[in-house]
């Protein structure tokens, strides 16, 4: 039946028999070499044109149609591929290639239909090749299918595939997925292999972390990570890990230890040198956090965030000179950075003499950048509150109202206005009215 | 990679958010004012669990289709990915959710169509009903046995095109608590029969009994019971009812005088909601609201009004109507007798000065 169903598929295609058994025979032969001459030369639609003859010659040879399908995978005729390996398939059951082709084939058609047929084929006929679903696995993973790469994983699992690399695999896929019990016991199976090279068990030590974390448990989450360091210090994912957790943990100190080991084992990294700074300055160590984050930009001056951090450390010694210096390269280095010009106008208000003008040119430009903010008309309202322009601060201040009523401090400043101008009662109201809204703050939104 | 790279990827994520699982069963609430956009996402989604979760493996885990079907099937979770799946929005209420309470959520899912898998299994012709029990065991009652937890559907419930073994929930795989690894999904219905960390299907006839749904008691749960002119009726819970909720401001909220945006989100079991309409009066004057997005079948629709508060005390209601006519009660039935289908206009105070 599939025979004659192999030999439909392709009859309209080829031209009636006309050759001997023998010269059938001789022919075959030649395409079969010339085919091989042409997939050499990587001149994959003539491999495909010989395999074609070659199939009309001889519609019982499952070979060829693997072959064919191959080339006309190769070629990107992906429709033609897909009915030469189902032909291959059929005259050849036992055997997993076609069905593997095919997962191929459908996979770069992106038809994920399809390729969830062909895996479920596989998976009732090859259900116990741990093998075949291992290498299914990681085509699925290199191909960003990861659901059905973590199927296939099960599945190689379930089938006995013990070998470190599918287990790893697997406790990838699983604690992206949530499965963190499985994750670690997948995990720790790899990394207590000693007999391993320690890459490999500094990887499981590193899944085995996270999926510790993620399940709740620091602090074995932060003793595997110690353990994927200790094991490969050249990994930089491991340093980030542990220090991310340790900061999570406002153990700033700690993680700035973790990331200065890194940065003496690998010091090329600049992905360590951000967090660095920041725990630094997490940490209270300003000037050596100022330090590292002066570096990293030194060697990345795209690295904006850095900008921000050595602003904050900045603010907080005091040094407002600095603040807006290190701004205005952000500035200038990206003039679109969300916020720059709010940001700039904080700075330049903190900083003695302030530059009313300087502030209220940044607040335009805050403004144009952005939608209504109340932050900028409160902002606004405190400079026309300084410099007497007082109708302009009501303005300013009723509108940051109008914008985010919930907030009690443009009422202080409204307030304080009001007493300036010698209205006694609307002061008392709108300091009321800023109690009244600090009263209920916890419902506030 | 860089730090950057490591707190994008899916591991990280997960840092974020640990899940543990919790030693009792867990009854979890979030504001629904903290939802941005219309999907809830899975940290604020709602959680009312009847026993312990279950520790699950991904490896080990199987779901049973049984009973009157001619091939019972036994399916790995690598079979579910591996199978067609479909993709839904939909709202998941809690049967007993206060009138403005947030046991609801809104995603969208994505699993097998449970039709789909009868289809393969194939149906018995007296097949009626489907009982569903998840991985979940306890006791409903201090006298009463173990059981897992089990609800029992109508077959025509299940064989609905939008009625999944649900996998996923906005694009990732369910959370623990939400019912990891695959979890029943009855869009249109109330969340009880959603059932999550499900095991075993098996079709009933119409006079089956089921050991697990009968002597646990929870038979007894999930109706709505009415005093009627002949007695008590009881009916079992099915299709949510038309329902808004206030997200903001919440009750008892001071505010100082402003323009505000009263808003909340509106839904319906039965097709999609047609209006939401505000009262600032304890329902003696009603505006409509604006609708923020095309109402769908299932999913949840977010409402706003927009109001010029003054000075003065306020009574805040919304009401919604559904496309079929169906229109929230201003009143909770009287003859009510059960603690369900809260879906009444309850008004929230407001002070503005």
């Amino acid at each position: 039946m599939a025979l004659i169903f192999c030999a439909s598929l392709y009859a309209g295609d080829c031209a009636p028999k006309t050759l001997t058994p023998e010269e059938t025979q001789r022919r075959l032969n030649e395409l079969a070499k010339s085919a091989q001459t042409e997939m050499a030369q990587h001149r994959f639609q003539q491999a495909a044109r010989d395999l074609r003859e070659a199939a009309c010659l001889d519609p019982r040879d499952a070979k060829i149609f693997y072959g064919l399908g191959s080339m006309e995978a190769a070629s990107g005729n992906f429709l033609e591929a897909r009915k030469a390996l189902a032909a291959a398939d059929r005259l050849q059951p036992g055997s997993p290639l076609s069905l593997a082709m095919l997962v191929r084939v459908n996979a770069s058609m992106g038809d994920v239909d399809s390729l969830k047929a062909a895996l479920s084929q596989l998976a009732v006929r090859f259900a116990t090749n741990g093998e075949l679903h291992a290498t299914l696995a990681q085509f699925l993973l290199q191909n960003k299918f990861s659901d059905l790469a973590l199927a296939e994983s099960l599945r190689s699992r379930k089938a006995g595939a013990t070998s470190p690399q599918s287990m790893l695999d697997l406790a990838v896929l699983e604690n992206t997925v949530g499965a963190y019990d499985d994750a670690i016991r997948n995990a720790v199976a790899i990394e207590s292999q000693t007999a391993l090279p320690a890459p490999v068990r500094a990887s499981a030590a590193g899944i085995a972390g996270l999926s510790y974390e993620s399940s709740g448990q620091r602090e074995p989450a932060i003793a595997h990570l110690q353990k994927a360091i200790q094991l490969d210090p050249s990994r930089e994912n491991s340093y980030l890990a542990l220090s991310f957790l340790l900061e999570k943990a406002q153990r700033y100190g700690e993680a700035a230890a973790i990331l200065e080991q890194g940065r003496a084992r690998l010091p090329q990294s600049t992905a360590l040198l951000l967090p660095l700074g920041s725990n630094l300055i997490l940490a209270e160590k300003y000037a050596e956090g100022i330090s590292v984050l002066q570096d990293l930009l030194r060697k990345s001056p795209n690295e904006y965030d850095a900008y921000l951090k050595l602003a904050d450390a900045f603010r907080k010694t005091g040094a407002s000179d600095k603040e807006i210096k290190i701004l205005r390269e952000l500035e200038s280095r990206r003039p679109d950075y969300p916020q720059i010009h709010l940001l700039l106008a904080r700075a330049l208000l903190n900083f003695e003499p302030v530059d009313y003008s300087g502030t209220l040119d940044e607040l335009a430009l805050a403004e144009q950048a952005s939608t209504p903010d109340a932050e900028i008309f409160y902002l606004r309202g405190k400079v026309y509150l300084a410099t007497h322009r007082n109708d302009e601060a009501v303005a300013a201040l009723q509108r940051a109202i109008e914008l985010r009523p919930m907030d009690p401090s443009p009422y202080y400043q409204l307030g304080r206005l009001y007493e300036k101008l010698g209205e006694p009662q609307k002061a008392k109201d709108t300091f009321a009215r800023m109690q009244y809204l600090k009263s209920n703050a916890n419902a506030n939104r | 990679m860089t730090r950057r790279d490591l707190l994008r990827s899916g591991t990280a994520a997960a840092i974020l958010s640990p899940l543990a699982a919790a030693p009792g069963p867990q009854n979890l609430s979030y504001p629904l004012r903290e939802i941005q956009g219309s999907l809830t996402p899975p940290d604020l989604f709602f959680v009312r669990d009847h026993f312990s979760e279950p520790e699950l493996s991904l490896e080990t885990w199987q779901l049973r289709i049984e009973g009157r079907v001619t091939h019972p099937r036994q399916l790995s979770f690598s079979d579910l990915l591996e199978l067609p799946t479909k993709r839904i929005e939909a709202v998941l209420e809690c049967s007993g959710n206060g009138t403005h309470g947030s046991a609801a959520g809104n995603a969208k899912w994505e699993g097998v169509p449970i039709s789909f898998l009868f289809e393969s299994a194939g149906l018995s012709h007296d097949a009626a009903f489907v009982a569903l029990e998840g991985a979940d065991t306890g006791r409903l009652g201090q006298n009463s046995s173990s059981f897992p937890y089990t609800q029992i559907v109508p077959l025509e419930k299940c064989l609905d095109a939008a009625s999944l073994i649900a996998f996923k929930m906005n694009d990732l795989f369910l959370p623990r608590r939400n019912g990891f690894p695959a979890r029943a999904l009855f869009p249109g219905w109330y969340a009880m029969d959603s059932v999550k960390w499900l095991r075993r299907m098996v079709v009933l006839g119409r006079g089956d009994r089921h050991a697990s749904f009968v002597d646990s008691g929870m038979d007894r749960l999930y109706n709505r019971v009415r005093l009627g002119a002949n007695g008590m009726e009881t009916r079992r819970l099915s299709a949510i009812q038309v329902k808004s909720a206030i997200a903001w401001p919440p009750d008892k909220m001071r505010l100082a005088a402003g323009f505000y945006e009263v808003w909340g989100f509106a839904w319906t079991g039965r097709e999609s909601v047609r209006e939401v309409a505000v009262s600032l009066n304890g329902g003696r004057g009603w505006e409509p609201a604006n609708l923020q997005s095309s109402p769908a079948p299932y999913g949840w629709v977010r409402w706003r009004y927009k109001w010029t508060a003054t000075p003065g005390e306020y009574s805040l209601m919304s009401r919604a109507t559904d496309s079929q006519g169906n229109q929230q009660p201003l009143e909770r039935d009287t003859a009510r007798k059960d603690g369900y289908e809260l879906n009444w206009c309850a008004p929230l105070s407001c002070s503005v000065r």
